[in-house]
């Protein structure tokens, strides 16, 4: 596959509203990343409202077609076809509205002075319509094949955790929570309260 | 406006001519907003001139080609397709592209960087505005550019050996062989390469100091 247009990348529509494009995915990009947003309909979310003062990315949003209305640390601005607003601090809190139905936003992003890692978030955008249909086994997948590349990441091995609780693997949960508790603390509280766990939260090392 | 972020339209890039790209023209798009994690141009051409020269991106970068206006028609290996408004196109590097602009207007916007390095701005982008200033007139604000491109890698043989080019086409005499031979020094065996058959170099072969530098 060496092309595509944007009308024909997948949809993953997510419950902020806005539809996940997969570029980066769609070819297997390692050097940067890439994606495109559209709205569910005009006047939705296109862009999430974020920072990026985890992933510390400088990021590139251009309005491929349609017209946007750009939320920046708190500024409207409208933008059409052609224009982009490029976001060099992580820190501004950024997001955007389609105002129309064709809306698409291209977004660019890396972490200057690095090399590129594919963000754990696509790996969990991309299991929500396998969550959606509680196909547990390939939401599974789809997380396994993100740990291949970032084996240490708690996010990733937290959500992989709950995949496995809900699909009945509750050894293989048990393990995956524990890990990312031990990667990073924060997620013992979040296991306590997430409904995710409810079949193994009375198990013997359940984190806690 | 915030200075942690910029608001651009694409119409508002200059489109430069480049001596090294044949009918395409550089937008340049990284230089100004200043990215520092991946490169990103934008090319334009007139109807069926080529808009992406030919190359196989020997820097080791993969890139993505995106139509953001009119149509282009491209060819990577041996595949040829039509690309309208919001194709994207992948070229991991190796791969040999090209493409040819359709409509009057069209943009292409190519982003680029090597996976699994951070990246870091070559310059050719820099110097291809730099000649097209002196070209205008604006020797002196093409001069500092280039300047500034060869203090950001000062240990490679290209920077000195494009002022070299710069000065013998737009300047100085003196200072073109001053950056040849440095160039010579950090590289021989490429800058000998060059030497022989770059026409930036033209004004300088009748010079015995030329002579001198050609093995």
């Amino acid at each position: 596959m060496t092309h595509v247009h944007v009308d024909e990348l997948d949809r993953i529509e997510l419950p902020e509203g806005f539809v996940w494009r997969p570029v980066r995915r769609r070819f297997d990009i390692r050097a940067f990343g890439v994606n495109a947003y559209s709205p569910r309909e005009a006047g939705a979310q296109v862009v999430e409202e974020h920072t990026e003062q985890q992933l510390e990315h400088e990021e590139i949003y251009l309005v491929l077609r349609g017209r946007a209305r750009f939320t920046l640390d708190g500024a409207e601005h409208e933008l059409g076809p052609g224009e982009l607003v490029f976001v060099r601090d992580p820190k501004v809190r950024r997001g955007a509205v389609g105002l129309t139905d064709d809306t698409i936003v291209l977004a660019l992003g890396g972490k200057p002075g690095e090399a590129y890692e594919p963000s754990a978030w696509e790996a969990m955008f991309a299991a929500v319509p396998a969550m959606e249909r509680e196909d547990w086994d390939e939401a599974i997948r789809l997380h396994e094949e993100a740990l291949a590349d970032q084996p240490e990441h708690p996010a990733l091995l937290y959500n992989l955790a709950c995949m496995e609780a809900r699909g009945g693997r509750r050894l293989d949960a048990l393990l995956h929570l524990k890990r990312a508790t031990e990667l990073d603390p924060k997620w013992i509280d979040a296991a306590a309260k997430d409904s995710d766990f409810a079949s193994i939260r009375d198990e013997p090392g359940f984190p806690g | 406006m915030s200075s942690g972020y910029e608001i651009l339209s694409l119409d508002d890039l200059p489109a430069y001519e480049s001596p090294n790209h044949g009918d395409a023209r550089l937008m340049p798009l990284r230089s100004r907003l200043g990215l520092r994690a991946f490169g990103a141009n934008c090319w334009t051409a007139e109807t069926g001139k080529q808009i992406v020269p030919t190359h196989e991106e020997d820097s080791g970068h993969e890139e993505l080609y995106v139509v953001v206006r009119g149509r282009a028609r491209f060819t990577l290996g041996d595949e040829t397709f039509d690309a309208p408004a919001g194709t994207l196109v992948h070229a991991r590097a190796g791969t040999t592209r090209e493409a040819f602009a359709e409509e009057a207007g069209t943009i292409v916007l190519a982003v680029g960087a090597t996976p699994g390095e951070a990246f870091e701005a070559q310059g050719w982008d820099d110097v291809v505005v730099a000649f097209a200033e002196a070209t205008a007139g604006n020797v002196d604000r093409g001069r500092a550019t280039m300047r500034e491109v060869a203090a950001r890698d000062a240990d490679h043989w290209g920077p000195e050996y494009n002022l070299a080019c710069f000065e013998a086409r737009f300047g100085d005499r003196e200072l073109a062989f001053e950056h040849l031979r440095a160039a010579a020094a950090r590289n021989p065996d490429e800058v000998q390469g060059y030497l022989r058959h770059d026409p930036d170099l033209d004004s300088l072969r009748d010079d015995p100091r030329f002579q001198e530098l050609v093995a």
